[in-house]
């Protein structure tokens, strides 16, 4: 859609939601460096500059904490977007029997309460003697993750079909050929959705962070949540700030590695 | 083909989980520090690793036990302290997960910051390692065992189970510059300053610790710090005991915030409200927070704590040792060295936390040192603090009471 086509009204909704999210984003930032701001003052009373001494210079290695993070959300959306591929793949190309039961149980993990899930799923993992590393933190991501990966695939999977992919066969491309240059670059939009919505589900898990880690495995959430529980409004503000940027940026990274991606294969 | 792979595939793998699945159960380990000296327990545990799990909400006690309690216990010991922030409750389903899973030896947990009910349910369960308090130097060194808190928690006997770590206290505070200067100082003058501050008072819900508290001392205030004497652990009769607590705290509703029919959620709720002006009083288990809230320019200058002139409950926090960690020696140590008078001394200077030692049996320097620590702007002084204390309710009735709450008093 060119500029000049699009209609005034789609500007208008555009910068409202706009405005509607980024409204609250701001607040958080000047939150950050409040100290007291008593109702009704339209601006703070009083600023103070803990907050950011206590992100960069505090208890908690600012650095690394990211970097895990992001190595830990980074490793679920590639390993649940890869598994949600695969059993699309399964389900809507393959037609294996019983797909109608594997999409059902996809799901599971979505309508039994989390909190119930990851005590159960804490045993199991202690009895594997998985508990307290990262491979069970991955895991236990994993599972949040994996049914709305496995619910994205399948409706792209199911909308580019194979056709174009067997027509490649006839022409005497190899399966895996077809595979990568026919099918891939028709599904690269839900990959992306697929790889975003596992990245932003296994940064912001908390609970099952804790119970599989052990505490031992930091996570921004992590670090976050009993500031948050505490009340502590600043400290709270500038790691939602930092949450929400960092993972702002991962996505703007995800979303020009698969630009030029895209460009490559045309 | 492929869709036998597949199924066969997906058996082996279910399989295989199974087997993982089946763990004999083990039987109660001996305690590995039997009949150890304590130089010899110090020595076992020199370079090994300590996972101290304990709330992680306050950045000051956070940021203290990084700058000061881990490098002293590397310098000294030679032992890696890992400080781990946990709600206690997520602790202790990590731990009673990790037993219902038969790991009786190598438990992730060594050290635990606990006290009361959850004190009394861990021991109640065999969750914890015990009892060590008799193989710490420092506690019969520097601590009174005669006193009433180091031998009972909430009422239930710490029979060696768990060592002091800090001394708590509840006070209030209120904002003088809203309120005038007269505070209350017991239940009928608390009352009336609800009524002169209509809608800006409340306490958390009970199911929070300052909320459940604060609700203990009103119950303490109505019926008498002793009511609670050979009352049993059953709802009729806690009811009936603390029925004149229940009368007063349905008539008090009517002048709190949202006529008691609603109450903040937890105390980071109410400091929210507080700090936003919506209230003008709150009330803290941590009696000198009031100082360094000012300090942080959270709160105005005009901020005063205050305390009911019959005493205000206190209590002590403990540290424990998990039934399966696997490094009983290095917890030792650790703790040991918590109750120390240079880490006392360095906690209470450094984030005002209150000591747990006898300062009568301290060094007259040491003394001289605590004594010389300031109190803080609008805090209560240490001498008041540390007099007028009264003692917890019994863990077992504090949930009973906290139902009869919820039941007589919210939105009545």
């Amino acid at each position: 859609m060119s500029k000049a086509d699009r209609k005034p009204y789609m500007n208008a909704v555009l910068i409202l939601t706009l405005v509607i999210i980024l409204l609250p984003v701001l607040i958080m930032i000047v939150w950050s460096f409040t100290a007291r701001w008593p109702w009704p003052n339209i601006m703070p009373e009083s600023w103070t500059t803990r907050t950011i001494t206590e992100l960069l210079y505090g208890s908690n290695d600012l650095v690394s904490i990211l970097g895990s993070s992001v190595l830990l959300a980074v490793i679920v959306a590639v390993l649940g977007t890869v598994i949600g591929l695969m059993t699309a793949r399964a389900t809507e190309i393959y037609r294996i029997r019983g797909r109608r039961v594997v999409s059902y149980v996809a799901l599971l993990p979505l309508i039994v309460p989390s909190t119930v899930f990851a005590m159960g799923f804490q045993v199991t993992l202690i009895r594997m003697g998985l508990n307290d590393t990262m491979t069970g933190v991955v895991i236990s991501h994993l599972v949040a993750a994996l049914p709305y990966c496995v619910t994205i695939m399948m409706d792209v999977t199911a909308s580019v079909g194979d056709r174009l992919e067997l027509q490649a066969q006839v022409l005497g491309a190899s399966p895996a050929r077809s595979f990568f240059d026919v099918s891939l670059p028709e599904l690269l939009p839900g990959i992306l959705s697929s790889a975003s919505m596992a990245f932003i589900i296994s940064y912001g898990q908390y609970f099952t962070t804790l119970l599989a880690g052990g505490g031992k495995i930091k996570t921004l959430a992590l670090v976050m949540v009993p500031y948050i529980q505490e009340g502590d409004r600043a400290l709270s503000s500038i790691y939602a700030v930092v949450f929400v940027g960092s993972a702002l940026v991962v996505f703007f990274v995800i979303e020009l590695m698969m630009h030029r991606a895209m460009k490559g294969e045309r | 083909m492929k869709k036998l792979l597949v199924i066969l595939l997906s058996l082996v793998m279910t399989f295989s989980l199974c087997a993982c699945g089946s763990k004999t159960e083990t039987t109660a380990q001996a305690d590995p520090c039997e009949g150890m000296t304590w130089d010899e327990i110090v020595e076992a545990a020199r370079g090994t690793t300590v996972s101290f799990y304990g709330w992680g909400g306050d950045e000051q006690r956070n940021a203290w036990l990084e700058d000061f309690y881990v490098p002293y216990m590397k310098d000294k010991y030679d032992i890696t302290l890992k400080v781990v922030g946990m709600d206690i409750n997520d602790i202790l389903s990590k731990l009673s997960s990790e037993k219902e899973a038969g790991e009786d030896e190598n438990g992730s947990i060594d050290m635990i910051w606990i006290n009361g009910e959850n004190f009394y349910s861990c021991k109640e369960n065999g969750m914890l390692y015990g009892p060590f308090t008799d193989k710490l130097p420092n506690m019969s060194e520097y601590v009174d065992t005669e006193a009433y808190e180091n031998n009972y928690d909430f009422g239930k006997p710490i029979e060696g189970y768990e060592a002091p770590y800090s001394s708590a206290k509840m006070v209030m505070y209120a904002d003088t510059a809203k309120t005038g200067d007269a505070l209350p100082t017991n239940a009928d003058e608390f009352m009336e300053f609800c009524k002169a501050n209509k809608g800006k008072v409340t306490y958390p819900e009970v199911t929070d610790f300052t909320g459940s508290t604060f609700m203990r001392q009103l119950i303490y205030e109505t019926c008498g710090s002793d009511v609670w004497e050979g009352v049993e652990a059953d709802k009729d009769a806690v009811q009936e005991a603390m029925q004149p607590a229940i009368d007063y705290m349905v008539e008090l509703n009517q002048y709190l915030w949202q006529q008691g029919k609603q109450f903040p959620a937890d105390r980071g709720a109410m400091d929210t409200m507080f700090a936003n002006g919506e209230l003008v009083m709150g009330m803290t288990y941590e009696a000198l927070q009031v100082g360094t809230e000012i300090e942080k320019g959270n709160i105005p200058k005009t901020v005063k704590s205050f305390e009911f002139a019959d005493g205000m409950i206190a209590n002590t926090n403990y540290m424990a040792i998990a039934y399966n960690s696997p490094n009983k020696a290095g917890a030792l140590v650790a703790i040991n060295a918590m109750m120390s008078p240079e880490m006392q001394l360095s906690s209470y200077e450094e984030y005002k936390h209150l000591t747990i030692l006898d300062l009568n049996k301290l060094d007259d320097k040491t003394r001289d040192a605590f004594n010389a620590v300031d109190a803080g702007e609008g805090n209560l002084t240490l001498d008041q603090i540390g007099t007028n204390r009264l003692p917890e309710t019994p863990a077992d009735i504090v949930p009973i009471a906290e139902e009869v709450w919820r039941e007589c008093v919210v939105g009545k």
